[in-house]
């Protein structure tokens, strides 16, 4: 038997398919837990998490050379750190793990903790109100953009830039390069207008400022280890907020028991990021013939792992499909792991945390206003406040 | 009696085992973890660091069980 007789399926992770996706991993992991899928030029998926987290654990193995995203992130350019591997990818991630341990998030707390209650007090004065404009998005956007260094004035222009190139590749690909373009030639000029500030009190300046055996990085190391920053710390975040809001919209008694027991609301995130989480899947190139689960996967080819599915995988998760607000035992895959694990972790969690913490001290009971809107994306989520 | 370490090469500093147990675990400026010195060696595992073992990500936290009459 060889890969040609495995049967493809048309599995598929971005846009509509996530509509479904949980009852598609549900199936994938009883019947086809490795599988080849047709889409996007083809590519084996994993969905245990056994499996997943093997293939994290070598990444001579696998590797994310062309890139991390499938299909890509409106760029040809390897986005450091995440398309990088060893041993360029060490010095990369090094130079940027000292503004992300638990610490230097610890010292941003307040910052985001006045800006949550901000956006939640503006949330709390409207009956029907879209939070992921108001709140969800925001939050992130100003947070991170401080931390990064991205200035305020050119705020306004981040969503677009996100939704262009993160939920538009897979619908409008030129219209997600075009912005992927626009984003490139932002950083351009945002770096050159930095280039001699010795300041290394943000990302952008550290990053600057950095040594590199000797040298500097250069102009091209810097725009896309931007680009990736602005993309990771933007859009993730927001979907986990949202993600959590309209989750609690749906359930009132797990709303109200986290609004009363807010000492709740960590476990209850981390529970959220299993379920929802704003990441399903990250793509690989196998660099040798493997064999994952009795499948035969040959060099060259195309691995996406499934962390959604993973983290649904009945044979690590009492009742996988059931969000347990309260739920103890959790070692989730939403940020990756292995040398990759997403390295905002400590960040997305703090401001997951913080975010839902001053939302339900702030905002009344709150319900769906639209049923129809879906629990993934950063698109509209329509609110009900005091219903 | 048990001997607590995080194996270096293992862990990715996910940081679940200072969220959970935060007096036995801390973080290096990379944002790795180590144990506390003095919280290496206990009698008993609280529930807070079996919490931790059970979290982390990576299986990095090693729990060893040491003989008291081999110290």
């Amino acid at each position: 038997m060889t890969e040609n007789s495995v049967p493809e399926v048309e599995f598929d992770f971005h846009g509509k398919a996530l509509d479904t996706i949980f009852d598609t991993y549900e199936t994938l992991l009883q019947r086809c837990p490795v599988g080849r899928s047709n889409k996007y030029g083809g590519f084996w998926f994993i969905t245990k998490s056994e499996d997943i987290f093997a293939a994290e654990q070598d990444p001579q193995t696998y590797s994310v050379a062309p890139s991390m995203l499938l299909p890509e992130f409106g760029t040809d350019v390897p986005m450091i750190p995440i398309d990088i591997d060893p041993p360029d990818h060490t010095f990369y991630r090094k130079l940027l793990l000292p503004a992300f341990t638990p610490k230097a998030i610890g010292k941003l707390e307040d910052g985001m903790r006045r800006t949550a209650a901000e956006l939640a007090d503006e949330v709390a004065a409207h009956e029907v109100v879209d939070v992921s404009s108001t709140f969800a998005r925001p939050m992130p956007t100003i947070i991170f953009s401080r931390l990064a260094g991205f200035p305020e004035k050119d705020w306004p222009k981040f969503d677009q830039w996100v939704d262009d190139i993160i939920y538009e590749r897979t619908v409008d690909p030129e219209r997600a390069r075009r912005a992927g373009r626009d984003l490139m030639d932002y950083f351009d000029v945002l770096l050159k207008e930095r280039a001699d500030d010795p300041s290394t009190d943000d990302i952008v300046g550290r990053l600057i400022n950095a040594d590199r055996d000797g040298r500097k990085l250069t102009h091209e190391e810097l725009q896309s280890y931007c680009y990736l920053l602005f993309l990771g710390g933007l859009d993730t975040t927001a979907w986990a907020i949202r993600a959590s809001l309209w989750y609690l919209a749906q359930h009132h008694g797990d709303q109200q028991r986290l609004r009363d027991n807010p000492d709740l609301i960590p476990l209850a995130a981390e529970e959220f990021l299993r379920t929802l989480s704003p990441v399903q899947a990250m793509a690989r190139t196998c660099k040798a013939d493997t064999e994952v689960s009795g499948q035969q996967i040959k060099a060259g080819e195309r691995v996406v792992l499934v962390f959604g599915a993973g983290n649904r995988d009945p044979e690590v998760y009492d009742e996988p499909n059931k969000i347990k607000i309260d739920r103890v035992d959790n070692r989730h895959l939403a940020f990756g792991a292995g040398i990759h694990r997403c390295l905002g972790s400590n960040l997305g969690r703090r401001e997951m945390i913080v975010s839902l913490e001053e939302f339900l001290a702030r905002v009344p009971r709150f319900s769906l206003a639209n049923p129809n809107e879906p629990w993934h994306g950063v698109g509209p989520l329509t609110l009900r406040i005091g219903g | 009696m048990y001997h607590l370490s995080v194996d270096s090469s293992r862990c990715q500093g996910h940081a679940r085992c200072l969220a959970f147990a935060p007096e036995t675990f801390d973080f290096d400026d990379e944002g790795y973890a180590f144990v506390v010195a003095d919280k290496a060696d206990v009698d008993e595992l609280t529930a807070e660091v079996k919490t931790a073992v059970a979290n982390c990500p990576e299986r990095a936290i090693v729990v060893t069980e040491v003989s008291p009459a081999n110290p």
